[in-house]
């Protein structure tokens, strides 16, 4: 399937802004994360198409999944 | 501070402080060693200060029985990373009831002046009544502990909180300052004058790298009270760092909030700024006015595209490992790195750029310089430009003062000058103020009179329940977009509960990106106050204490005139919901209603104990 991943903030250094990636049926948030080597301590928050989603929710074909810096402080 | 128990929760009394109380209409001194009545007092800072603040009736912000009490945390000047807060606490010329009563008001900041306070052997340091003329006070070591001397100031009158640091650094290189611009000196015309605290890094480049205790106008009170600076003159006495206080720091660099603020190249996310690329996304930075377009103007201020005109360098206060701001400067033609043009934080950085429409890092980094320079919190003039900003775009016929317009910056920063010397009452005063003489309240975005910080509203009901400014007494500004939490029991529980807690780190002297996610009743801190102090107590203890803080908080606001009505968003929120903003509704009247009915039945019970 494929799921279009839009990262955001210093997940692009080095990776990408938006890229359409392949996967197999039935993986979840957290395999698009480990694959993208995105840091836990940085990790904020995940949206698939635009809805807060956990790390364990199962991602499906042509969804758009967002990865996002944790918001903390100001 | 004298500790002879391990048990400050059964033994305060055991625990005392030294304070000295100055008379300075007078000139005279009290010194006292005073034993602490509970737990607030040993842990410090607003904790103490808002008990003895309740003590006193007091009317108006301007008048000599308001105190201004300058106090630290058990954890300033200790072995702790961030320990090196100092508050300024009074009752504010800014935040004020609809009754014409003051708020009770502390603020805080970092730099060195809190360590140093510390380590000439003061705790507290009380100003009572006003000195006839302009005075600096200067706080030495000697052998015989803390000495206190008022010295005439004239020669610092006029100038800005940089340069009056600068000029008592050739007389006293060994200390650090708190000093105010020439806002707080004009503090009739100014309520909202803040106090800048000189860094380790400011006194060694010269350039005005400073931190501010900026929040309700404290320096506006010093002003008031005729004294223009603070000298702090003792030795470094850092307590040496034990193994158990090293694996904390540790865990605070690598864990919980503050990975995100280490700088990119140490793997982290760069800093408070970077919480633009965080809420662009859901259309929730703030913009001209707090009414976010749906575009893309916001990112013309992400990192990314301001590094390709601009140097940043990652900054940090005086051992501190999480390094949570940045500098800017200019870049010459060669490539290399030109003039410093200011400190860029998220707050000041959005409400001084994209919320009054100036999207070039330079123009914005000018603009939190001028406050900076003129010693204004620039949250509190931030929101009544922008205020002035959105009255003069729906009144393009009779626009107020200069007729500036959002993005305008020669005429912006005209208003600022006019209102950083004392010349604009009308910015002045702030917008709550502002909003009344204009009759036009429903977009001025303050809560109970103070403005709230650069979190749209529609993200942050928990703004209301603040106690002392939206984001640093309430931690609940990133949590819809973090967590996309939209029901109301779990928006009862954040307030209520969790995010609360926030406000504890405004006892104990550390910063809150210490460990934002937990506040201060942890492992982690009970393992330093072992390790520096000896002391055993329980973390639960520590989060009752911090909790009983800020409910006499919000007590006092009651008692100042307060009502619950006042506990609201502005009426634009609700009147004009803004479609651009991608986020679950959570700011509508139906929502806000219920959440507000729930939140007051659990605080009605606590507070009716309180005063
Ligand atoms: S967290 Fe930031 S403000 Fe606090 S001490 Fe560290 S660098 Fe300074």
């Amino acid at each position: 399937m494929n799921i279009t991943v839009s990262l955001h903030g210093v997940f692009r250094i080095d990776r990408f802004k938006l890229k359409i990636l392949e996967y197999p049926e039935g993986c979840c948030v957290q395999k698009v994360i480990d694959d993208l080597q995105i840091p836990a301590t940085l990790l904020g928050t995940t949206l698939i198409n635009k809805v807060h989603a956990k790390s364990s929710d199962i991602l499906h074909d042509g969804d758009t999944l967002m990865i996002l810096p944790l918001l903390e402080g100001g | 501070m004298k500790i002879e128990t391990t048990d400050p929760v059964n033994h305060p009394e055991l625990i005392s402080y030294r304070r000295c109380t100055i008379n300075l209409k007078t000139g005279k001194q009290q010194w006292k060693d005073v034993p602490c009545r509970n737990l607030e007092d040993v842990l410090g800072g607003f904790g103490r200060s808002f008990q003895m603040l309740a003590e006193r009736e007091i009317k108006a912000a301007y008048c000599p029985e308001n105190p201004l009490i300058i106090n630290t945390g058990l954890l300033t000047g200790s072995s702790a990373m961030t320990g090196l807060r100092t508050y300024f606490s009074s009752y504010s010329p800014i935040k004020g009831s609809k009754a014409g009563l003051p708020a009770a008001m502390w603020s805080a900041g970092s730099g060195k002046f809190g360590a140093k306070f510390k380590w000439a052997g003061l705790d507290e340091l009380i100003l009572e009544n006003c000195a006839d003329t302009p005075q600096y006070i200067v706080i030495r070591e000697t052998g015989s502990g803390p000495h206190i001397e008022l010295k005439p100031a004239e020669h610092l009158l006029g100038l800005s909180t940089h340069d009056k640091i600068m000029t008592l650094h050739k007389e006293y290189p060994d200390a650090h300052f708190a000093a105010i611009g020439q806002a707080g000196e004009n503090w009739q015309n100014v309520y909202m004058g803040s106090v800048a605290l000189s860094t380790v890094n400011q006194l060694k480049s010269g350039d005005d790298k400073l931190r501010f205790a900026g929040r309700g106008g404290m320096g506006s009170i010093m002003g008031y009270k005729n004294i223009v600076a603070l000298v702090a003159q003792s030795t470094d006495k850092h307590t040496p760092i034990t193994p158990e206080v090293k694996a904390v720091h540790t865990q605070v660099i690598k864990g919980g909030g503050a990975a995100r603020l280490q700088p990119i190249k140490r793997g982290g996310g760069g800093g408070t700024w970077a919480a633009y690329d965080v809420m662009q996304p859901f259309h929730a930075v703030p913009v001209n006015n707090y009414r976010p377009q749906g575009n893309d103007l916001p990112e013309k201020l992400f990192r990314e595209n301001v590094e390709k005109e601009y140097d940043i360098e990652s900054a940090a206060c005086h051992r501190c490992g999480i390094t949570c701001h940045n500098y800017i400067y200019d870049r010459k033609d060669d490539g290399s790195r030109g003039d410093f043009i200011a400190k860029f934080d998220y707050e000041p950085l959005n409400l001084l750029g994209t919320n009054i429409g100036i999207h070039d890092a330079g123009q914005a980094g000018r603009l939190i310089h001028l406050c900076d320079n003129y010693g204004v919190d620039a949250i509190s003039m931030g929101v009544t430009i922008s205020y002035t900003l959105s009255y003069n775009e729906r009144h393009p016929e009779k626009p107020l003062f200069n007729g500036a317009v959002f993005g305008d910056y020669d005429k912006i920063r005209e208003l600022i000058i006019q209102a950083g010397e004392g010349k604009l009452l009308d910015i002045g005063q702030g917008s709550m103020r502002l909003s009344e003489q204009t009759g036009e309240t429903g977009y001025a975005y303050h809560i109970k009179g103070l403005e709230i910080a650069a979190y749209l509203p529609e993200t942050n009901p928990g703004y209301c329940w603040a106690i002392a400014g939206g984001h640093m007494s309430m931690g609940s500004y990133g949590t819809l977009i973090r967590e996309g939490l939209s029901d109301v029991d779990s928006w009862v529980k954040v307030i209520t509960e969790d995010k609360l807690h926030i406000v504890g780190f405004d006892l104990i002297g550390l910063c809150k990106f210490f460990d934002i996610t937990q506040g201060i009743g942890t492992d982690k801190i009970t393992t330093i106050l072992k390790s520096d102090f000896n002391l055993d107590i329980d973390p639960l203890k520590i989060k009752e204490a911090v909790r009983r803080s800020f409910l006499l908080g919000m007590a006092l606001e009651f008692r100042q005139g307060y009502t619950k009505s006042d506990f609201s968003f502005p009426a634009e929120v609700a009147n004009e919901p803004n479609p651009n903003i991608e986020l679950p509704n959570i700011s509508n009247p139906n929502f806000m209603n219920e959440l507000a009915e729930k939140v007051w039945a659990v605080f009605d019970k606590e507070l009716a104990d309180m005063i």
